[in-house]
């Protein structure tokens, strides 16, 4: 009995003891990252920065389609983020109440370019990007030519559309297939929903004249061209299309292990598939638009920092100097920089990453960018998750009926999210 | 019929029984079974051969419980031991203050004991998601979101059943007992530590393992008010590992899956007979 | 009064054996709950700048398809998986408590699943479930009625046993002169069964019978594990239901996954939802005092 309490007489001394540390305040650093590959290195870059200077940094990481979620609990607790994301005009709608102007701060200083910045209503810069990233549909050169084709081929659909097939046909025999499994549970599903979708609301996007905040509805003038890709993927790849609804194919590992040509991914891939794959490149998203021999890649950003303006002053100053640390200190700098990609900063070293390098050749060469007009989709946990029923439905019975429903959830579904979130 | 023919009738049928009750028991354990076979397979295989018993480029050996121990970035014994803490201070704490409280409220029974004791009686029959959200902001405002205080927010939540349990055992426990210690000169706290709390044995197996089960498998609350990058009990790791981080490993999730059940089995069939009698006394009374 | 000989040295240490109870209680349930119901009523982001709006969140709450769907799914679950879990249960205790050897070893077993926590149980049975289903090429994540199906399976696994624990204790109160008495007047097993074993089983009935309903309704768990609301349906307007999603996630879903200016409705969905379980647990209250009236 004695035992039990002086447990309990310790519980209650650690709870004091909790209560009271929370009081010291010399300000400190809670940075809530929505990238999940990036966690490890921030994890890294929090204790170097830690060790280095003292101020306690916490990192977390929400899980993938949960960061909105995490964001809305987290910002409500008495030690609220003092460094989260805002990836979009919806989060500035949402969030923007809440983050402090970084006009003319040190961090926005460093930078280079004004290209992925956020600002609200009021002209307040509210979220300023860290990086920008590109994605598309990586390919493994040597398989391609292993199968009898070129990368010549792949210029525009039909290229693309007949070598898939090919490949397809001859599985068997060449032992390997055409696309890795394009899985729909949570852990994967946004390659389609998030990534591949972009080209539907880019082209629609461009024949408006560019867009500026997030249209009421869509026309789905472009929903065609998607399913053109999205069939030629689920259909030329090593899983059969009924089994991707639960998920558990190694979509990476097919490609790394040399076992599919194609992998429908984006540039934070790079350092996985390089290893394996050395010379592993990226090709626009082809599907049968007039034109699109001139195609680049999607190339954008969702990874845009906001400071909480809630917190102390003295928790924003230690944040202005994490962040400002990231992008000039020579090692975290590099290896955001091997994390990331391409910094929009001054000080940040060249980027090895070879699907952005892709990515400038083809700019380079006069071929147009997609942007990510993704980043506009209303509430969009509830968006993808809608359309992902749809295509679960779909993949497991082509029918007209069941892509009728993709289209519904794609392009009704548009105007009810955006309805919810700004009606 | 004659006597003879009843009975041997009777021995038929319950021969029947038995086939049958031994089937479904297969049958029944079949769930688990499947765990255990999945668990060493190769990720990629648990999803085409479920039922088949992994040999050959099926055999994953002891791979995917080497991976699952750190898979997810997180450490997964970090998991058991938050989950063994929270488990066995959540049940101490609660057994110790709701059988004082109970105690108290049998007998002295004023008008705020009539209170609390009613109000613990309606407790139960709130569910929890009436109270999730402004409950984690108040646990999270008091800092309550750690392993060491989150039991705090157990025997909150969890108090309503435990102290209807307890004072229905104390109103039935004759008042003599007390009062003699009460005349040998005891003061309430030494009555109650070594009079009133030895007999309440039976009643404190009985909460006990009834808030061991609940908190043990409790997901919702600990993920809602933990801060769950640093602390994640067994649940909240296991539906973290299905639900993010690139490609989900069946194989290594199969592996953990078994790693926490087994503890729990060999829980139950070490306390089995105290286990069910605590359940028929939790059901019968709730 | 021979309760005053300690009943006052007693009270002086109130704050030792009902202060720590009244302390935490406050804090876990008590304050929550005063201001669960408060917030029904606002329109919020963040607690700390609630406005009050008075009913509207419950007219919303009403009007969401997707709330009322999700009621009534909750409600054929409950009842469906009620009758299977206490036939099953009701007839497991039965064998087991004629007397077949190895009954204590099939209680064993029989009990077991309920000690699987709902989110590991979830996932298990979903693994299950797809091997099968997979060469169907099927999952259960494309049809509702497997996915519902799937659940009461699950359900009945975990909750078999429970319900048979609570029956065997019935079953073994039931006087054995009564039995006796049937045998000796020429009954056979069936009219035994029906005429003077049920009858006296009947609170034990009860009690399941409400357990399981309140289980069923307030199921999250393994709802969450299992399928987490596919599939959905997808309107024409393009508004979507999430056809296996029950009460509980869909409060959930509402609270975390909507947008945040939906806080407000989330906590409107969980008075309504506190009302709905509340109004069963005194129905049996009701019910069992009735009972004990009659008796």
């Amino acid at each position: 009995m004695k035992k039990i309490i002086a447990l309990a007489l310790t519980l209650i001394m650690v709870f004091a003891l909790a209560a009271s540390a929370s009081a010291a305040d010399s300000g400190s650093v809670y940075w809530l990252n929505f990238k999940p590959e990036l966690d490890e290195a921030a994890q890294q870059l929090a204790s170097m920065y830690t060790e280095e200077t003292g101020v306690p940094v916490k990192v977390v990481t929400a899980a993938s389609g949960t960061y909105s979620q995490t964001l809305t609990s987290e910002m409500d607790k008495s030690s609220a983020p003092t460094l989260f994301v805002i990836g979009n005009q919806a989060g500035v709608k949402e969030w923007g109440e809440f983050a402090m102007d970084l006009t003319d701060t040190p961090i926005a200083n460093e930078l280079n370019t004004d290209a992925y910045n956020l600002y609200d209503e009021d002209g307040r810069l509210v979220s300023i990007g860290y990086c920008f990233e590109c994605y598309g549909i990586i390919v493994n050169p040597d398989l391609i030519e292993a199968a009898g084709h070129s990368m010549d081929e792949l210029v525009n659909f039909e290229g693309l559309k007949a070598v898939a097939e090919d490949i397809h046909a001859r599985a068997d025999e060449l032992g390997f297939d055409a696309f890795s499994s394009s899985d729909m549970d949570s852990s994967s599903s946004w390659r389609f929903t998030g990534h591949m979708a972009n080209l539907e609301y880019y082209y629609e996007e461009r024949d408006a004249g560019g867009w500026t905040e997030c249209p009421p509805e869509l026309t789905g003038a472009y929903m065609e061209n998607f399913k053109n890709l999205y069939d030629l993927c689920i259909n030329n790849s090593l899983t059969d299309p009924a089994d991707l609804a639960t998920g558990g194919h190694d979509a990476e590992n097919e490609f790394k292990t040399g076992k599919a040509a194609f992998f429908v991914n984006g540039s934070w891939e790079y350092a996985a598939v390089s290893e394996a794959v050395p010379n592993a490149t990226m090709i626009p998203y082809y599907c049968g638009v007039e034109g699109e021999e001139k195609a680049g890649l999607n190339c954008g950003t969702e990874n845009c920092w906001a400071i909480n303006d809630t917190v102390s002053d003295a928790d924003k100053q230690a944040t202005m100097d994490f962040m400002v640390w990231l992008v000039t200190d020579p090692e975290a700098s590099q290896i955001m920089v091997d994390q990331l990609g391409v910094l929009p900063y001054k000080q940040v070293p060249e980027s090895t990453n070879g699907f952005l390098a892709a990515a400038n050749e083809y700019a380079a060469n006069g071929h147009y960018v997609m942007d990510w007009a993704t980043n506009y989709q209303p509430n969009v946990d509830d968006y993808r998750a809608a359309l992902v029923s749809a295509l679960n439905a779909y993949n497991a019975d082509q029918s007209d009926a069941n892509w009728e429903l993709v289209k519904t959830a794609f392009v009704d579904g548009w105007a009810v999210q955006y309805q919810a979130a700004n009606g | 019929m004659n006597k003879q023919g009843t009975l041997a009738a009777e021995r038929r049928r319950k021969t029947i029984m038995s086939v049958v009750l031994a089937v479904i028991c297969i049958i029944y354990v079949l769930p688990v079974l499947t765990v255990v076979i999945n668990s060493f397979k190769v990720n990629t295989f648990v999803k085409t051969d479920t039922f088949a018993v992994p040999t050959g480029e099926m055999w994953a050996g002891f791979a995917n419980f080497i991976k699952g121990m750190t898979f997810g970035n997180y450490p997964f014994w970090n998991s058991v031991k938050y989950s063994v803490l929270i488990t066995v201070a959540s049940t101490a704490l609660i057994l110790l203050f709701t059988s004082m409280a109970a105690w108290y409220i049998a007998r002295v029974n004023s008008f705020f004991c009539k209170v609390i004791y009613y109000l613990c009686v309606f407790s139960m029959v709130v569910p929890f998601q009436m109270v999730m959200f402004t409950l984690s902001k108040t646990a999270d405002s008091l800092h309550l979101n750690t392993p060491w205080t989150i039991p705090i927010v157990y025997l909150g939540f969890g108090a309503g059943l435990a102290i209807f349990m307890f004072v229905g055992f104390v109103k039935s426990i004759p008042l003599e007992i007390e009062e003699a210690a009460s005349i040998d000169g005891c003061g309430p706290v030494r009555t109650y530590f070594s009079v009133v709390l030895p007999m309440l044995k039976p009643t404190m197996i009985s909460v006990g393992i009834l808030e061991i089960m609940w908190v043990w498998n409790d997901y919702l609350l600990p993920y809602l008010v933990l801060d769950i990058n640093e602390y994640r009990t067994i649940p909240i790791h296991i539906q973290y590992l299905k639900g993010s981080y690139g490609t989900v490993d069946l194989g290594a999730t199969m592996a953990l899956i078994l790693l926490s059940i087994i503890p729990v089995i060999i829980f139950y069939l070490i306390c089995q007979k105290h286990i069910i009698k605590g359940v028929a006394a939790g059901a019968v009374k709730g | 009064m021979r309760k005053g000989i300690f009943k006052n040295p007693l009270r002086r240490w109130f704050w030792l054996f009902l202060g720590p109870v009244t302390a935490a209680f406050t804090i876990g349930f008590v304050w929550p709950f005063i201001q669960g119901i408060y917030l029904s009523f606002c329109k919020f982001k963040l607690i700390r700048n609630a406005t009050f709006i008075g009913f509207g969140n419950y007219v919303s709450a009403l009007k969401d398809a997707s709330f009322m769907h999700s009621f009534w799914y909750t409600a054929l679950f409950a009842l469906t998986s009620l009758v299977f879990i206490n036939i099953l249960g009701f007839a497991a205790a039965y064998a087991l408590t004629q007397g077949i050897k190895g009954s204590n070893l099939y209680r064993t077993v029989f009990f077991m699943p309920n000690l699987i926590g709902g989110i590991v149980l979830g996932y298990i049975w979903s693994m299950i479930f797809d091997g099968i289903l997979s060469r169907y090429g099927t999952s259960i994540l494309l049809e509702t009625k497997y996915g519902f199906w799937g659940l009461i399976i699950l359900m009945c696994w975990q909750q078999i046993g429970y319900m048979m624990i609570i029956y065997i204790a019935g079953l073994q109160a039931v006087p054995e002169d009564m039995l006796e008495a049937a045998k000796i007047d020429g009954a056979t097993k069936t009219q035994t069964l029906f005429k003077v074993t049920i009858p006296n089983v009947m609170p034990s009935i009860t009690i399941c019978t409400f357990l399981s309903l309140t289980n069923g309704f307030k199921l999250f768990d393994q709802n969450l594990a299992l399928t987490g609301g596919q599939p959905f349906i997808i309107q024409p307007d393009g508004s979507t239901i999430k056809t296996t999603e029950m009460l509980a996630l869909n409060i959930y879903n509402t609270f975390y996954n909507s947008n945040s200016a939906s806080k407000g409705v989330a906590q409107a969905k969980a008075v309504l939802f506190f009302i709905l379980v509340a109004g069963i647990g005194l129905a049996q209250l009701a019910y069992t005092r009735k009972r004990e009236v009659q008796q």
